[in-house]
């Protein structure tokens, strides 16, 4: 099998998807870092690092900040990359600013959407609001060329269709003619200086109000009148976005934990993926349980206390040290076997697709040398 | 805080960060309350449902459904809670239909303030205080399995959120009625799942301070997937230097105190910055999902509790 490294050659957008806790945001890390040593100058956008992992990335706060991770803690880790490798946080309310400051055709129309009421609550609580930001960002840096690869750390989006379908969600919320076909009456007053004071009238919007209120329809009406016209940028753009990330210059890695439930989801996400025409490139499955057995030896009660003996150590304690022994090795037998079972399950049904396993590592990862020990796995063998 | 105490609440929300195991302690809570007598119903409000799976039985989907005796679950999905929810206030089919099953409804579910998170809030607070049969209520408990952190977050302070923007209309009225009983430590309690892993542990923390902040009533927290220490540093020591014939078992024994070594730790910090009870529920070994592992949970906590 071809290292990962091959796998993801030429490609210069790399999105870890999965679910979340599966180690998306370390496994980005580690494929940034190996770009880097590689020669690269990378870049890893991630949403919610862990914060030790964060300081060790010498990322300190949200702001869209891209920082360069400091030389001399490569030096520490007793690495010499070729490359740079840079690391920046998602801040999801200046992202989506930025947007709009770009794509307003005059400053006041963009002063009018950041003052309105509704886009702040919109902007960062929108439902797929997360990811539409993550893929905009990913593009804006990738058109910027000033990094060779990109990284992203994908939102734990719980649902792979959130996620691909973010931004028609979003573009669906800021145009929507059936919508501004029954506010129709409400915007009309508007653009004639009535500051919106028309009440809401017509049946469908009469019942509306009803439920939340006009005071929310006033805001609603304001919030669309604010984006005319522009909504044509958006979407043009969008369109570029989706462009890029079903193009060759973009990869899709699946990041899964070997849990029967985030096995699942990590199917439903290569399928997902499938349907919209986007190949899965590779599939990382992290915390595997190693099998303690793959050493031989002895493992069963009489053969622990043989050993035990001949290696001159007491088999005290309650319940005895052999029987303590005996359970834990049946206990992570037990484990390694599920995660084989699920491992195989995977690679049996995302036939063809390059498969790497990471070992259950004995510490959590959080600086550079446990992400180039991970690196370890991603070799030709795939972790076996 | 004890289990009869907690299980005694009208509303109990179980809320952390995804994957560390909310549906088995929602499922471990409504077996040991059901078990007391208790009539209890989980509300699911995560994308895909599991409890009725834990108990063998299939999906039930947005029909509650009996999974053992006492013991019922349903699938809380916005499109049906917003229609439930809607034809509550509306009263009429008809008039239901012109306004929101037209293509403007489906806008207005997506650019209102969470109105998602709002009708599937107001159905299980509706079930929790209102859903009365021959004249009392039908559930003695209520279980919320609420969705991911962040999120999570979002959907118990969509009413204020929303009464920030909106404070007129049916809406507005129903969003103080699940502010009170939110709010109310005699009837809600507000538990947090998390594991003894970096990453959840620090998202518990913060979680626990933001429920907190925002005036719920702290319940437990549960500290899932515990690794218990069985070997004494000593016995670690001899017993990874024990030669050839103890690789296997020395590995064994190594894995396993590393990882009680992060359990330990982890619940080391959680205790000094989590202002609520800790209750550890032991790693299970089997990693079935089937009734036997959601009774030993329930055992598991039942004793800690």
């Amino acid at each position: 099998m071809k290292p990962l490294l091959e796998v993801l050659r030429g490609r210069r957008v790399i999105c870890c998807v999965g679910s979340g806790g599966v180690g998306k945001t370390t496994t980005a890390a580690a494929i940034a870092l190996r770009e880097a040593m590689d020669g690269k100058r990378t870049l890893v956008l991630t949403i919610d690092p862990a914060r030790r992992l964060a300081n060790s990335l010498g990322l300190h706060e949200m702001g869209n900040e891209e920082t360069r991770i400091d030389p001399a803690m490569f030096a520490n880790a007793g690495l010499t990359p070729r490359g740079e490798m840079w690391a920046m946080m998602l801040d999801l309310k200046h992202t989506w600013d930025e947007l709009v400051r770009r794509q307003a055709r005059t400053p006041q129309q963009a002063e009018a959407i950041l003052a309105n009421k509704l886009y702040q609550t919109l902007s960062t609580a929108m439902a797929g609001s997360l990811e539409y930001m993550a893929m905009e960002k990913v593009y804006e840096v990738h058109s910027s060329r000033r990094f060779d690869v990109v990284v992203l750390d994908t939102p734990p989006t719980s649902n792979a269709l959130d996620f691909l379908h973010a931004a028609s969600r979003i573009l669906d919320v800021l145009d929507n003619n059936a919508m501004k076909l029954v506010l129709g009456p409400m915007m009309k007053a508007g653009k004639f200086g009535l500051k919106l004071l028309a009440a809401p009238s017509g049946l469908v919007l009469r019942t509306l109000a009803r439920f939340t209120g006009s005071d929310f329809l006033r805001d609603l009406t304001g919030f669309m009148m604010a984006f005319e016209g522009m909504y044509e940028g958006f979407k043009d753009r969008a369109t570029r976005v989706k462009a890029l990330l079903t193009s060759r210059d973009a990869a899709f890695v699946l990041v899964t934990s070997p849990q029967p439930l985030t096995i699942q989801e990590a199917l439903f996400f290569h399928k997902a993926l499938a349907d919209d025409g986007i190949q899965t490139a590779a599939v990382i499955v992290n915390r595997v349980q190693r099998d303690p057995r793959r050493h031989g030896g002895p493992d069963n009660l009489p053969a622990l206390r043989e050993a035990l003996q001949l290696a001159q150590i007491k088999d005290a304690g309650a319940p005895p040290l052999s029987d303590r022994l005996c359970q834990t090795l049946t206990d992570q037998a037990a484990l390694a076997d599920l995660d084989r079972r699920e491992v195989e399950r995977l690679r049996t049904t995302l036939h063809g697709v390059p498969l790497f396993s990471v070992p259950r590592l004995r510490k959590d990862v959080h600086d550079l040398a446990g992400l180039w020990q991970i690196d370890g796995y991603l070799g030709e063998n795939g972790g076996d | 805080m004890s289990e009869s105490a907690l299980l005694s609440r009208r509303l109990v929300v179980v809320t952390g960060k995804g994957g560390t195991g909310k549906s088995t302690v929602s499922a471990a809570l409504a077996l040991a309350a059901a078990r007391r007598g208790k009539k209890v119903l989980v509300c699911e409000v995560v994308a895909r449902e599991r409890v009725a799976d834990f108990f063998g039985k299939p999906p039930s989907g947005t029909r509650i459904r009996e999974l053992l005796p006492n013991l019922y679950s349903v699938h809380v999905r916005p499109r049906e809670a917003m229609r439930e929810y809607a034809l509550m206030t509306i009263k009429f089919e008809t008039l239901y239909k012109i306004a929101f099953e037209n293509p403007a409804a489906r806008y207005f579910l997506a650019a209102a303030p969470s109105l998602a998170e709002i009708v599937m809030l107001g159905k299980v607070w509706w079930h929790a205080a209102h859903d009365t049969e021959r004249g009392r209520l039908r559930w003695d408990l209520v279980i919320l399995d609420a969705p991911a952190t962040g999120h999570g977050l979002t959907f118990l302070t969509v009413p204020e959120v929303f009464l920030r923007l909106v404070n007129e209309g049916p809406l507005a009225r129903d969003m103080h009625g699940m502010q009170s009983l939110l709010a109310d430590p005699k009837q809600c309690s507000v538990c947090v799942v998390t594991l003894p892993e970096e990453m959840p542990a620090n998202e518990a923390i913060e979680l626990d301070a933001a429920l907190r902040q925002h005036g719920f009533p702290p319940g437990p927290l549960f500290l899932n997937a515990y690794f218990a220490s069985r070997f004494t540093p000593q016995e670690l020591a001899q017993v990874t230097r024990g030669g050839p014939l103890l690789l296997a078992a020395g590995e064994a024994a190594d894995n396993h105190e590393s990882r009680a070594a992060l359990s330990a730790h982890y619940e080391g910090v959680l205790r000094n910055a989590v202002q609520r009870p800790i209750l550890p529920v032991p790693f299970f070994f089997e990693r079935s999902f089937g009734a036997q592992a959601i009774d030993k949970v329930a055992h598991a906590i039942e004793s800690a509790l």
